[in-house]
């Protein structure tokens, strides 16, 4: 399907509907000429697929980290019409709300140095991390439905986190059509023991130091004074509960395909109408998911000041440990954008991609050792992507894969000889997340800068890495 | 017979094909398989057991229902398994006692996220029942 692409320009590639008759409206990606090679032929045919369902508005979108996913690739958006449009478990993700926080320090990387070991240590000790790390929060029936119903302001509420940080958190950490009677018992029980835990597979907590001011002009508008400084960047999602959400929802909308005789070039794009009772119960669930997910992160950002305050014997607040921002990757959102001049509400769904608002924070993870970056929203996303950027490197292999070509003890030690500090409660998870398992995040920032869909900022880099 | 193997696939996480001569050693050894990827099974001791009941329209589902229950109770309970026991199984209902022990972050594998339909198969074979799954980890 590749072959088929059309070059609009170095950045931008269009797949027109006409290579398939079930197409609906065109597809597009986002990626300079490298990206472009490393992407999968099968992760393409997955954006026809998506082009081919009711109500889908041109264009589908693949993101220069876009890589094969269960239905659509991870790194893509794609958005629908209210009325004729479907809204669908499937295009959002297994793992709700997996997003990243971004915590900036007024500490230099020289200080934090000389603590490196003794920091990572005392993070891995704090914050329950991997697949056996046991959550220390046991919350009953109703503060579950609490958090799910309120996300952020339940942990203000209880101390886990201020004001400022639900100002700094996408939809201010609470997207108000949540309802918790939508979410399985099965989801909440999943859910009750694991608020405050990492989990594993490519979540992570990274102190990183700034290498590269790019945008001077918004890293002061952001806090970001200098080289050197040291940020921490927090990557999960809402765990067991959005795990089991989605997978009832997927199943939920399977029937629905039928019910209402949706024509579906995979099953696993399953969907339902999205003004149906199916697809608005997912929409109610999968937003109670997504308060889940931004008050995990937001009581780990409390452990990790507690870490820091530990550690460097200072208040949090004397070393400025501010939320940046925090954002979602796998989220379904009724969002407003300009079509054919005519403003429209729209169900944008993103998979493994970050909002990208005109002046708000982007935040794109590389994969473990490598850099990260923040980046600034543009006008031109809401034009191109529906107002999308990527989110992370993107996988240039499986997880399988990984694990059996490298091994995890030889890349703790890379890594060290770098002078990154790692630590993981298996060696396996190192090796699953090894550099080399992704694509270049350097083109993917290129990719995305280059199109104009969001802008550099600053570059960051590892120090020490907590991996679950 | 080989109770289940491990398929290399180009894109999915992992995918696995499990057999065996009857219904019940093919979702027990399905659900080993599973928990190769989850834990260090060979190091979980099964001192401490729980008693699971599934149902589903018909037995591939059957399959993919009772996989995603394991993974659930994962969470719920805190525990790792490593041993399965089907006591009664038809084509839509199953009753199993399953064997394992509260989790150790050092025991853990990886976080499976779900079973999904990616080339799902569950077939019935020569020599008895074939299943493929891929999981989303």
């Amino acid at each position: 399907m590749k072959e088929k692409l059309e070059k609009v320009n170095e950045f931008e590639w269009r797949l027109p509907k006409s290579v398939r008759k079930e197409m609906k409206v065109d597809a597009m990606i986002i990626a300079n000429e490298k990206i472009l090679n490393a992407i999968e032929d099968a992760a393409v045919e997955q954006l026809t697929n998506v082009a081919c369902l009711p109500g889908v508005i041109s264009p589908v979108v693949g993101l220069p980290d876009m890589h094969w996913g269960y239905g659509l690739p991870m790194g893509a958006a794609s958005a629908f019409d209210v009325n004729e449009g479907i809204i669908s478990a499937g295009l959002c993700g297994f793992d709700i709300n997996c997003g990243i926080n971004l915590i900036k320090t007024n500490l230099s990387c020289i200080e934090v140095k000389k603590r490196q070991k003794e920091l990572v240590n005392e993070l891995f000790t704090k914050i329950p991390v991997g697949v056996g790390g046991k959550g220390k929060l046991r919350l009953s029936a109703d503060q579950l439905d609490e958090v799910l119903s309120r996300g952020v302001d339940w942990a203000i509420d209880n101390g886990y986190a201020t004001k400022a940080d639900k100002a700094a958190t996408e939809e201010g950490g609470m997207m108000a059509g949540a309802d918790p009677s939508k979410v399985s018992d099965m989801a909440k029980k999943r859910g009750a023991p694991q608020l405050g835990t990492l989990g594993a597979g490519n979540h992570f907590i990274e102190v990183q130091k700034v290498t590269d001011i790019i945008d001077k002009d918004a890293a002061t508008r952001w806090g970001l004074e200098k080289k050197n400084q040291t940020m921490i960047m927090l990557h999960c999602g809402s765990r067991g509960l959005g795990h089991q959400v989605a997978s009832d929802y997927l199943k939920i909308q399977e029937q629905a395909v039928k019910k209402y005789g949706i024509w579906l070039p995979d099953k696993q794009l399953a969907c339902a109408p999205a003004n149906s009772d199916e697809g608005q119960d997912f929409f109610a669930a999968m937003q109670a998911a997504v308060n889940f997910s931004f008050t995990n992160r937001a009581v780990m950002t409390k452990w990790i000041r507690e870490v820091f305050e530990k550690v460097f014997g200072r208040t949090w607040e004397e070393m400025g440990m501010d939320t940046l921002y925090a954002i979602a990757h796998n989220i379904v959102k009724l969002e407003e954008f300009k079509i054919d001049g005519k403003k429209r509400k729209l169900y944008v769904h993103r998979k493994g991609a970050t909002r990208s608002y005109p002046g708000k924070p982007v935040i794109i993870a590389g994969s473990m050792g490598t850099s990260s970056y923040l980046l600034q929203g543009t006008e031109n996303a809401l034009i191109k992507t529906f107002g999308s950027s990527a989110h992370g490197a993107g996988r240039a292999m499986s997880r399988h894969a990984a694990i059996k070509k490298f091994w995890g003890g030889k890349i703790k030690d890379e890594l060290s000889s770098r002078g990154i500090e790692t630590k993981s409660p298996n060696p396996k998870s190192l090796a699953e997340e090894a550099p080399l398992a992704y694509k270049d995040v350097e083109a993917v920032v290129d990719s995305v800068h280059g199109a104009d869909i969001s802008t550099k900022v600053a570059r960051f880099e590892p120090v020490g890495v907590i991996k679950g | 017979m080989k109770k289940y193997r491990i398929i290399d696939d180009l894109t999915s996480d992992v995918m696995f094909e499990a057999y065996g001569k009857t219904l019940k050693e093919v979702f027990e050894n399905a659900a080993s398989a599973m928990f190769t990827v989850i834990c260090r099974v060979d190091d979980i001791k099964t001192g401490k057991k729980l008693n699971v009941e599934v149902t589903a329209n018909d037995t591939a589902e059957l399959m993919i229902n009772w996989l995603q229950e394991l993974i659930g109770l994962v969470d719920i309970e805190s525990m790792f398994f490593s041993k399965f026991e089907i006591r009664e199984i038809d084509n839509t209902h199953l009753k199993a006692s399953i064997f394992g022990e509260d989790m150790e972050a050092e025991m853990g594998e990886t976080v499976v996220k779900a079973v999904t339909y990616y080339k799902y198969k569950f077939e019935k074979t020569k020599e008895g029942y074939m299943t493929r799954v891929s999981l989303d980890i």
